[in-house]
């Protein structure tokens, strides 16, 4: 009676959940019509079912460790790759027969974030390599047909997902891997084989590619944002203000914050030729996102001039000396070749210049308006108005934010009346 | 040369001073030193100064005792109304005070006598104070002229090119050339009228050349067998022959021209010379340069100098492409002028017209013959060139009835077509050199010249290549035509250009 209960047991665990249990009991279904019959089965169904002291002799059962033990981390140790590695490579070492292991690789999918490891290919082929080999493997049409371990499939299907969320690119020693745990006809290898066609396809497909490790450095990270932006290959990007490393600084002195800032020779004429009775706007922060960083840029800009005072651009009547720039001819380009459509486009007045500042206040900006004044002495004389959005943090404050909007717009005239005063 | 007798110079007719330019080409540091000196320094005052500046300075310059040259270019930018030096006048009005520094002068540390260009205020009629050219002689004795360094180039490297500086120079107002404010005018003239010398001199620099390499090739053997028995050679030495032959039959019909009292203005013509001739020049020296293979490229022979000397050439007098729209820009703004009914008349749209226009271009595909009367009888040329006269009268009317389209197609816009005024600029080139060599040879017939059965050879040779080349650019400047590549073109150039650089990925480059 036992034995048949005993069977049952074993059947009904084979067929549900074998999460808890995980390989050896993948073994009995093949074992379980013979145990009925002959007895040396019986043996070893019991076995299976009760954990059989050690036999003298051997070397002690090692103590399964809970996974999530295997992530602590080491007293002094940090949370890097070699130590991902090596919790993975620990999982085999406690656990010959791979107990858990759909459990484990989930969790180890969740901690790889904090390890920094989710862009590493090494790492997800040895997260793989966790899989035991050879088991899962579909031998006949039936399994192909139904799914065969499909928890195992879908954890596979999992890890796969998470390498194609972070964007690496899976190679040969994947596909082995696939091949050998879980065979060419089932759902990994299928998604394996779709990321390796299409992503292939549009690894290049962005004309404007940002690089997959972006710098760390304040000022390296603004200088590629800004020059991701500028269209002009002309533009030089001035830094105005270094942030100071934190070993000097001194305990009176403010951290500075970065100013890096971009204009090309095409602005630069622009703002020479501006009105100086025509303001300028300093307008921000807006937000760029590169890949997962976002960079908060500002702008200085003029209003586009009313139509009446907009110059026509003339041709100087002695301009080229070799010859005619303008024919002196009464008709003009027929319909055939006017490639002209007519479009209704919403002008906006010049951008003259952008920049990234580690601070969004005024001073911060203001210093970075004085730069500009080296490059630009027209400057001096256009007055500035700084139109800067308080959107930039949750400022809680007792008054409303609509307070803080006035305020804001009531330092702006103060400042501009300041600026008009002390330039004029 | 062409100074005037009485004061000194030899008075040459442009005729003249050709024939003696195609000795003086043998060595083209010595050519461009004596071009910049009187076809550009000189013709200044020879053209525009008054009786007291030429009796002042043409004189000395004749004899050589003081060089000339012609200071117009600037560092910044390369078109007249950018000129930074600036002349202002003194309190007293005697003396103009000039500053500014020029760059690429040719005779730059030699010369004594510069024709300066600066910009003068100047009020107009209507009262408005405007900023023009003027032109000034400027003697070097009058004090705060200095030049840069010699100028380190890649050919004519016996010439003296560098840049002059004008520090406060203090140029009497008698100085001024021509009117004040009018400095516009007169470089163009000079500019125009300095260019056409270059057409004897190439041709000259090409006789000598294909002496000396038609020597080497005849005694050099090969294979067994002298170089001169093998077909590539011998396509290299009847290009040059005909180069050559056409380059001096435009410099001279151009120069007959030129002398010719009832016809003023030959700019376009003397920039067709100047082009063909600078481009004949690279090409045949380069060939000449091929066929001696490698002793050519050796400095021991003159080769390898004139291939530099020719390069500069290219961009001397007017950079060629420049050249070109002023020539088809010039031509078209005649024809446009002549063809302004003609053009209303096409745009009102009305259904005769229109009916008329269609027939008649389709008689022309079909097969119309070309009679422009050039082979009439008593005709201006001679009958064994029959052939190519045909030609060149067909060339003449296809390319009348291109112009037509293309003016009513673009009118005024056509000047930012740059692509397709390149093939306009072209056909007129190759109409001219066919009719320049056209009737040299006839005349070379008609007269009993020797050896002028080789000429009629060379001349329906050079017009049959030209005549197709013709065909072809007529052909492109079709709208639908899908020879005519220009819009990919733009497009390649634009995409290379937004990123600055060769836009494509490696060939072994991988993406798995």
């Amino acid at each position: 009676m036992s034995r048949v209960r005993a069977v049952l047991l074993v059947r009904s665990l084979a067929r549900g959940h074998a999460a808890l249990l995980g390989a050896p009991f993948s073994q009995v279904p093949h074992l379980a019509p013979r145990s009925l019959h002959c007895n040396s089965a019986h043996r070893t169904s019991e076995k299976s079912v009760v954990p059989h002291p050690p036999e003298p002799g051997k070397k002690p059962v090692k103590v399964p460790v809970p996974y999530e033990d295997l992530f602590q981390l080491a007293p002094g140790g940090t949370r890097d790759k070699a130590s991902f590695m090596k919790a993975l490579q620990s999982f085999g070492q406690h656990n010959v027969r791979k107990r858990g292991h759909v459990d484990f690789i989930y969790f180890a999918l969740q901690k790889m974030p904090e390890y920094g490891v989710e862009r590493d290919l090494a790492a997800y082929n040895l997260l793989l390599d966790v899989f035991p080999k050879e088991v899962f493997r579909p031998r006949n049409f039936i399994h192909t047909l139904f799914f065969h371990y499909l928890l195992q499939q879908d954890c596979g299907v999992a890890v796969l997902h998470q390498m194609e969320s972070n964007g690496v690119m899976p190679n040969k020693e994947t596909e082995f891997l696939l091949l050998q745990i879980f065979g060419r006809q089932s759902y990994p290898m299928l998604k394996y084989m779709r990321m390796h066609l299409w992503f292939t396809r549009f690894l290049n497909i962005n004309p404007f590619p940002v690089p997959r490790d972006l710098p760390q450095d304040a000022v390296e990270l603004a200088t590629l944002g800004l020059q991701h932006m500028e269209p002009d290959l002309s533009a030089r990007v001035t830094v105005y203000q270094r942030p100071l490393p934190d070993d000097k600084t001194d305990p009176g002195d403010p951290t500075k914050p970065h100013i890096v800032g971009i204009q090309s020779p095409d602005q630069q004429e622009a703002l020479a030729r501006h009105n100086p009775a025509r303001p300028l706007f300093v307008e921000g922060p807006f937000s760029l996102w590169l890949r997962n960083k976002c960079v908060y840029y500002h702008i200085l800009r003029a209003d586009l001039l009313p139509p009446e005072e907009q110059e026509v651009e003339e041709i100087p009547e002695e301009w080229n000396l070799y010859y005619p720039m303008k024919l002196d001819l009464d008709y003009a380009r027929s319909g055939w070749d006017d490639y002209e459509f007519d479009i209704d486009e919403v002008e906006e007045g010049p951008v003259l210049a952008m920049c990234v500042a580690g601070a969004h206040d005024q001073e911060t900006l203001a210093k970075w308006i004085q730069g500009l004044q080296e490059t630009n002495p027209a400057l001096a004389r256009i007055p500035v108005v700084f139109r800067l959005a308080a959107s930039t943090g949750e400022l809680l404050t007792a008054s409303g934010p609509e307070d803080l909007r006035q305020s804001q717009r009531e330092e702006d005239d103060d400042h501009l009346q300041r600026q008009q005063q002390g330039q004029s | 040369m062409q100074v005037p007798e009485a004061y000194g110079g030899l008075g040459l007719s442009n005729t003249m001073s050709t024939r003696l330019g195609e000795i003086v080409s043998l060595d083209g540091s010595i050519a461009v030193t004596l071009a910049a000196h009187q076809a550009l320094g000189l013709k200044g005052i020879v053209l525009f100064g008054t009786e007291a500046q030429k009796a002042k300075y043409l004189p000395r310059l004749a004899s050589g005792e003081h060089v000339a040259a012609f200071c117009l270019t600037e560092p910044a930018r390369n078109d007249a109304a950018s000129i930074r030096s600036r002349a202002t006048l003194s309190e007293d009005k005697t003396h103009y005070v000039l500053n500014g520094s020029k760059v690429w002068i040719t005779n730059g540390g030699l010369a004594e006598i510069f024709t300066m260009f600066a910009k003068t205020e100047v009020v107009d009629s209507d009262g408005s104070v405007k900023d023009r050219i003027t032109a000034f002689i400027v003697e070097r004795d009058f004090g705060g002229v200095t030049n840069g360094k010699l100028g380190d180039k890649l050919g004519l490297r016996g010439s003296n090119i560098c840049e002059v500086h004008f520090e406060n120079t203090r140029v009497p107002v008698v100085n001024v050339l021509g009117e004040v404010g009018g400095g516009f005018k007169v470089a163009m003239d000079v500019l125009n009228s300095g260019r056409f010398s270059l057409g004897s001199v190439v041709a000259g620099m090409l006789r000598k050349l294909i002496e000396l390499t038609a020597e080497y090739a005849c005694e050099r053997k090969q294979f067994n067998r002298k170089l001169s028995e093998f077909g590539l050679i011998q396509e290299k030495f009847s290009l040059m022959a005909q180069k050559a032959y056409a380059m001096e039959s435009m410099s001279y019909l151009t120069a007959g021209m030129l002398d010719h009292p009832e016809c003023p203005d030959c700019s376009i013509e003397t920039a067709m010379v100047k082009v063909f001739s600078s481009e004949g020049a690279w090409q045949c020296v380069s060939e000449a340069l091929q066929i001696l293979g490698g002793l050519g490229y050796m400095r021991d022979h003159p080769h390898e100098r004139m291939l530099r000397d020719a390069r500069a050439l290219l961009f001397l007098e007017g950079t060629n492409e420049i050249l070109r729209m002023f020539i088809a820009l010039t031509g078209l703004q005649h024809a446009g002028c002549v063809l302004t009914p003609r053009i209303k008349n096409l745009k009102e749209g009305r259904l005769a017209i229109a009916l008329e226009t269609i027939t008649q271009r389709m008689w022309d595909t079909l097969g119309r013959t070309v009679d422009l009367g050039l082979m009439d009888d008593p005709g201006v040329v001679h009958p064994s060139l029959g052939d190519s006269v045909a030609k060149l009268e067909e060339n003449v009317y296809n390319f009348g009835r291109t112009v037509e389209t293309l003016l009513l197609r673009f009118g005024k816009t056509i000047v930012e077509e740059q692509l397709l005024m390149k093939r306009v600029a072209n056909v007129l080139i190759n109409l001219y050199s066919m009719t320049a060599v056209l009737s040299r040879a006839s005349r070379s017939i008609r007269i009993g010249l020797q050896d002028h059965d080789h000429e009629v050879l060379l001349a329906s040779t050079f017009c049959a290549e030209a005549y197709f080349q013709n065909l072809f650019s007529l052909a492109q400047l079709d709208k639908y035509d899908p020879g005519n590549l220009d819009e990919q073109v733009k497009k390649v150039s634009r995409r290379i250009l937004e990123k600055r650089t060769y836009v494509c990925a490696h060939p072994l480059d991988r993406t798995s």
